[in-house]
């Protein structure tokens, strides 16, 4: 019994039970469960938003929000496209230079966010908005056109854009996997995790504490910039061109995984673990949909109520944790006990 | 209150010009427009320019207002991008496809705006759930409704409609050819939330509750109620922008619409508003929109790439948000100095 609550208190319950539950609703709804396993389109999707959600998940836990990854997903494809397809230089130009514009980005909106009092969202917004342009732009004047063929070498293809076990399964499935783990023993395992929940629960006494709170906020705007480039480039690498659009319903989809991964938008809270429990969810739920006889329009649908649910009940899980939490100290003696109650 | 705006009134002087919020917001619209005026020319500066950019304006124009009272409140609502073509449908879908009366229709579409702004306030004021978090799920759902429904009951993503006379009348013509009528629509709800933000006592509940709602309460002020009002006013005029964009275009789609969640949020940013709550005016906003819409439709006339109007308003916006940062804490200090 105590197992089953330590379960439930932990932040990703809510996003374990709504994976479960919407796997189910999709076997009841008539789904083969060994197809939807065996089929690649859900895991590559999770894959392309999962890579992205997990620094904005670390992001989030420090208390602050980057919505400029919608540009920056084709800013990511647009510059290693031009640089390697268009004017045909070595492809680890083009590598090292979408990865060289997500720090960049990353760097403005970590100085921004450092330098004003002003809300990261409405930071990033102005971004995003900036970024698009710099990328359609750009993209016309340097190459005439909105979207740029690339040839890439094998070892590009194999690292970053090739297809596995002869199927479709992209290769950056396995790259989501390892940098969650990465981002895992990051955020749980290392001192700067711990620096990331201070920031969010309060970033003044964090400050206090020592904790080098600018220098946390940067790197954590590159990291999501950089990311967010990153699933650019290897797409750009897979289907041998980029283009301009795209990525504007990333923003949401990459905050509604964060989200039901049970990770707090004021800050100081969340699990790795959680968002990418999270982005399955997601994933399974936008892309699944396709293997029912449920007609694909419906699924937003199921995506808003599962949102809503699935926050509610981390809501209410996180009240449950904390009481019980409470209740135990109660038990000792320590003073108001009546607050526990 | 009134003795005090009195008091600001009877000495105008520079140093309380250049702290009035709005300053920044003027400045920003007249050095934008001066821009565009040089590189567009005559047609820009004519009739033709200023309807293009009045059409634009008025149409996220009216979703900004009550955007803006919104974040002035502390929340946000992202769900208008989805409202937007939802009311459009139903009207289409009432009037067009079951041949019911324009009222029927018209009064269908606001209807819907203003359940689902109810259900954004509700939700908000009973969990702890953020706003943004709420209203993207709204979004989601209220898509995959619209999107299911149209095809269940039509078995198309678009619905054309022919509107009754009176309604293309007074909701989607063409004044001389060029200014749409939802530009009188915008002044209208200009003058009504001017009124409400400035000068009916709801405007300080709505300033309170942004600067601090566990206050706001205590002091006896319905936070609650304010807070669903003012989602019901964002559901309200983005079904309104709906309605008028179905009588003018006479057709509805189930797409569209996404582009009025960040456009109404960077106007009302450009005007002056911070997230940060407590702060802002609807003389802010209304410059904040007008500059957006000059830039937005000044690109073309300027012959510029039209993308180049994104890094514009960009920069406009990083300008505002580290201007606008700049300014009240002069402001505030130069505030404190004197008490």
């Amino acid at each position: 019994m105590d197992q089953i609550k330590s379960l439930i208190y932990r932040p990703s319950a809510a996003a374990v039970v709504a994976l479960l539950s919407v796997t189910l609703f999709y076997i009841f709804a008539g789904v083969e469960f060994g197809k939807l396993m065996g089929a690649a389109s859900w895991v590559n999707y999770a894959a392309r938003i999962g890579i992205v959600a997990l620094p904005v998940c670390l992001l989030m836990v420090a208390g602050e929000i980057d919505i400029s990854i919608g540009a920056m997903i084709p800013a990511g494809a647009m510059t290693t496209a031009i640089i390697s397809g268009h004017f045909e230089l070595p492809m680890s130009f083009g590598i090292i230079g979408a990865l060289s514009v997500g720090v960049i980005v990353g760097v403005i909106n970590g100085i921004l966010a450092i330098r004003t009092n002003v809300p990261t969202l409405i930071i990033t917004l102005a971004t995003l908005v900036g970024m698009q342009g710099v990328v359609l732009a750009g993209s016309k004047l340097l190459t005439g056109s909105a979207s740029v063929p690339l040839t890439a070498p094998d070892w590009a293809k194999t690292l970053f854009g090739q297809l596995m076990f002869g199927g479709s399964h992209q290769v950056i499935i396995i790259w989501w996997v390892v940098l969650a783990v990465v981002f895992w023993f990051f955020l749980h395992m290392s001192k700067y995790g711990n620096w990331i929940f201070a920031m969010g629960g309060d970033n003044e006494s964090a400050r206090n504490a020592g904790i080098p709170v600018n220098r946390m906020t940067v790197l954590l705007f590159v990291l999501t910039s950089t990311s967010a480039a990153f699933v650019g480039m290897c797409h750009a690498i897979l289907f041998n061109s980029a283009q301009v659009s795209g990525g504007m319903n990333d923003i949401f989809n990459i905050i509604v995984s964060v989200v039901v991964g049970g990770v707090l938008l004021t800050g100081g809270f969340g699990t790795v673990f959680g968002v990418f429990v999270g982005t399955l969810t997601f994933a399974v739920v936008n892309k699944g949909i396709d293997f029912t006889a449920i007609d694909r329009n419906w699924a937003n649908l199921i995506i808003g109520f599962m949102l809503l649910i699935a926050v509610a009940m981390n809501e209410s899980f996180r009240a449950f944790a904390l009481r019980a939490s409470v209740g135990k100290k109660g038990a000792t003696p320590e003073p108001s006990p009546e607050k526990a109650t | 209150m009134s003795s005090s705006t009195q008091n600001a009134k009877a000495k105008v002087s520079f140093g309380r010009l250049i702290r009035l919020p709005e300053t920044g917001s003027f400045i920003g619209f007249v050095v934008v427009y001066i821009f565009f005026a040089i590189l567009g020319g005559a047609v820009f500066v004519g009739a033709p320019g200023w309807s293009s950019w009045l059409n634009i304006g008025a149409e996220v124009g009216i979703i900004a207002l009550p955007v803006g009272l919104l974040m002035i409140a502390g929340e946000f609502d992202i769900s208008v991008g989805s409202i937007v073509p939802a009311s459009s449908m139903t009207v289409a879908m009432l009037s067009g496809h079951y041949d019911f009366p324009a009222t029927v229709g018209i009064l269908g579409g606001l209807a819907i705006g203003l359940s689902i702004g109810f259900a954004n306030g509700l939700l908000v004021t009973r969990t702890t759930i953020p706003s943004l978090i709420v209203t993207i799920g709204v979004m989601f759902a209220v898509m995959g409704l619209t999107l299911g429904f149209a095809v269940l009951l039509k078995g198309s993503t678009s619905v054309s409609y022919v509107p009754h006379p009176t309604a293309k009348f007074l909701l989607g013509q063409f004044i001389n050819y060029m200014f749409s009528v939802a530009i009188f629509w915008w002044l209208a709800f200009v003058a009504f939330f001017f009124y409400i933000l400035h000068i009916s006592p709801l405007g300080n509940w709505i300033f309170a509750v942004g600067g601090d709602r566990e206050s706001a309460r205590n002091a006896g002020i319905p936070t609650s109620k304010v807070t669903i009002g003012l989602f019901m006013a964002s559901g309200f005029c983005a079904a309104f922008v709906g309605v008028a964009q179905v009588m003018t275009y006479q057709q509805a789609q189930v797409a569209g619409g996404q582009s009025f969640i960040f456009n109404s949020i960077m106007c009302v940013v450009i005007g002056g508003v911070l997230l940060t709550g407590g702060a802002g005016s609807i003389v802010g906003i209304l410059l904040g929109t007008m500059t957006f819409a000059v830039v937005n439709q000044g690109v073309f006339f300027a012959a510029l790439d039209p993308n180049t109007g994104s890094i514009i308003v960009g920069a406009l916006l990083l300008i505002a948000v580290v201007s606008n940062d700049s300014f009240r804490k002069f402001a505030i200090s130069a505030a404190s100095k004197k008490t």
